[in-house]
């Protein structure tokens, strides 16, 4: 088994009186592509928050490559920053910032954050929305672009980065129909370079295509995880034949 | 009707009177732009102070909702009759210098400074609330962002948040200028000579009111045009609102989807 770049240990996480993850175990190789389905409110969304800490989890343990980051907060020596220059995220309303242009959403955080100059941030802001197929819109500002655009402007942002593993939240189910597949094509390239990924998605043809593995998640429990076309072509739990079941009819 | 016309707007009394008027107004100029700066500068200190994040800093929020709270809640009038009492009585019995107890700094008379300290004060505190207001409104996305890309509270507060937020709340702290710009008038109650001042001067020699009324005229000739330039500035971003809403997904749909209503924590 190739080495683990992430690992959860009876994860848990409430919210108030709802109990959303309820014992995750779960481990993530380096550069496998693991996506995440299930009905919403099955705690998909919470166990990519909590894996970057947006949301820390109440109890259990979370290793990123062999570091533990869930150790107790304060006397951690790797904080919530190291955790998330390591880990790159992508949500479901892209949360591009709106005062910036493209290149701008792109640079902002290399420089603030990694110290990079302006002429470096930009260069590598420039390479970057080249690769997501944005070269001509470098100074448009976000209410200028398509949803799809904007998606790719903010895989963009956080591969500028440099991570290590990358999380995608529902990332096309903003998007009208036509313009999921431009957003899609740029992640099926990211899988294809080696990049570790934890997707959460509605995409069954994008899991079973591109996801070496599919987790299934229901009720904030891992009901059933196997590989991706074993999962999605014959799933062997009742609730996961169920929920595909409702997906794949239309 | 020509009794009317003579109380309020003599023209001999405009005349003889123009050049004192004038350089009183020109003292309110003075106190509506130095004390609006450090109001403006101040809210935003204490609107910060307010969005500190984590358990550590819950005194510091305690502190400054309590102070917002406080000096909202107070006539600005008896904020300068506190302040230009007591720096001045704590100076002369040596508690603290002079030069900070009685300030004649920039060669500016210390009720001009008594007036600027109350201004800021007072203004500070309703500032701060606008910013709030603007703070909160900025989605919560944006925060949620610029953590996830490593940026800690204070880079995604001043490179993120904070423009953003004053971009929406500019319509409404220029109304609070103009409401400063006004209680200027109140510095006339400790003796200095803003255009109020001036114009009482000249009433109580001439029982005549004109002098006022020019005082007046003046000030309209400032608020009108910052109140037009409000509504002008309102009516633009809702123009901007409407055409982002029908341009595509723009700004965020209401959190509907698992987790992403699910905020609140030390992101």
């Amino acid at each position: 088994m190739a080495e683990f770049m992430i690992k959860l240990e009876e994860v848990h996480k409430s919210f108030g009186e709802l109990h959303v993850l309820r014992g995750i175990e779960l481990d993530i190789a380096k550069g496998e592509v693991a996506c995440v389905l299930g009905p919403s409110g099955s705690g998909k969304s919470t166990l990519l928050r909590c894996i970057n800490l947006l949301e820390p989890p109440d109890s259990g343990r979370i290793l990123l490559e062999g570091t533990e980051i869930t150790a107790g907060r304060g006397k951690n020596p790797y904080g919530v920053d190291y955790v998330r220059r390591r880990v790159g995220m992508v949500f479901q309303q892209f949360n591009l910032f709106p005062h910036k242009s493209a290149i701008a959403n792109v640079s902002l955080a290399q420089r603030t954050v990694l110290g990079r100059g302006e002429g470096e941030a930009r260069t590598k802001a420039a390479g970057l929305l080249k690769r997501v197929g944005l070269a001509d819109k470098l100074d448009e500002y976000p209410d200028r672009l398509s949803g799809g655009q904007q998606q790719r402007v903010a895989i963009a942002r956080a591969l500028a980065m440099d991570p290590h593993v990358m999380l995608f939240d529902e990332v096309t189910s903003a998007l009208d129909p036509e313009l999921i597949k431009e957003v899609l094509d740029v992640m099926r390239e990211l899988a294809d370079e080696g990049m570790t990924m934890i997707v959460v998605t509605h995409e069954m043809g994008f899991a079973r295509d591109v996801g070496d593995r599919v987790v299934f998640m229901d009720e904030g429990v891992i009901v059933e995880e196997g590989p991706a076309k074993q999962v999605i072509d014959s799933p062997s739990e009742e609730r996961t034949k169920r929920f595909l079941g409702l997906v794949l009819e239309h | 009707m020509d009794v009317i016309i003579e109380q309020y707007f003599d023209v001999s009394i405009w005349t003889d009177n123009f050049d004192a008027i004038i350089e009183g107004f020109w003292q309110t100029i003075q106190l509506s732009i130095i004390g609006g700066v450090l109001a403006l500068t101040w809210g935003l200190v204490l609107a910060l102070l307010r969005q500190l994040p984590g358990r550590a800093m819950a005194p510091v929020r305690g502190v400054t909702i309590a102070y917002i709270d406080a000096f909202r809640g107070i006539p600005m009038l008896l904020v300068l009759l506190l302040v230009s009492g007591s720096l001045g009585a704590f100076a002369s019995e040596g508690t603290i210098p002079d030069s900070i107890g009685i300030p004649r700094w920039f060669g500016k008379p210390d009720p001009f400074w008594y007036g600027i300290i109350a201004l800021t004060i007072t203004y500070g505190a309703y500032m701060a609330e606008v910013y709030r207001a603007g703070i909160e409104a900025v989605p919560s996305g944006q925060m949620e962002a610029a953590r996830s890309l490593g940026m800690n509270h204070r880079q995604a507060m001043s490179r993120v948040i904070v423009p953003q937020a004053v971009r929406k709340v500019i319509p409404p702290l220029l109304n609070d200028f103009i409401a400063l710009m006004k209680d200027t008038s109140l510095v006339s109650v400790i003796g200095f000579a803003e255009v109020v001042q001036v114009g009482r001067d000249v009433q109580s020699e001439t029982f005549n009111s004109s002098a006022l009324t020019l005082g007046a005229i003046f000030f309209l000739i400032f608020t009108i045009p910052l109140a037009r330039l409000v509504d002008y500035l309102i009516a633009r971003q809702q123009r901007r609102v409407g055409r982002a809403g029908a341009g595509g997904p723009a700004e965020p749909a209401p959190a509907g989807a698992a987790g992403t209503g699910q905020t609140g924590g030390p992101v």
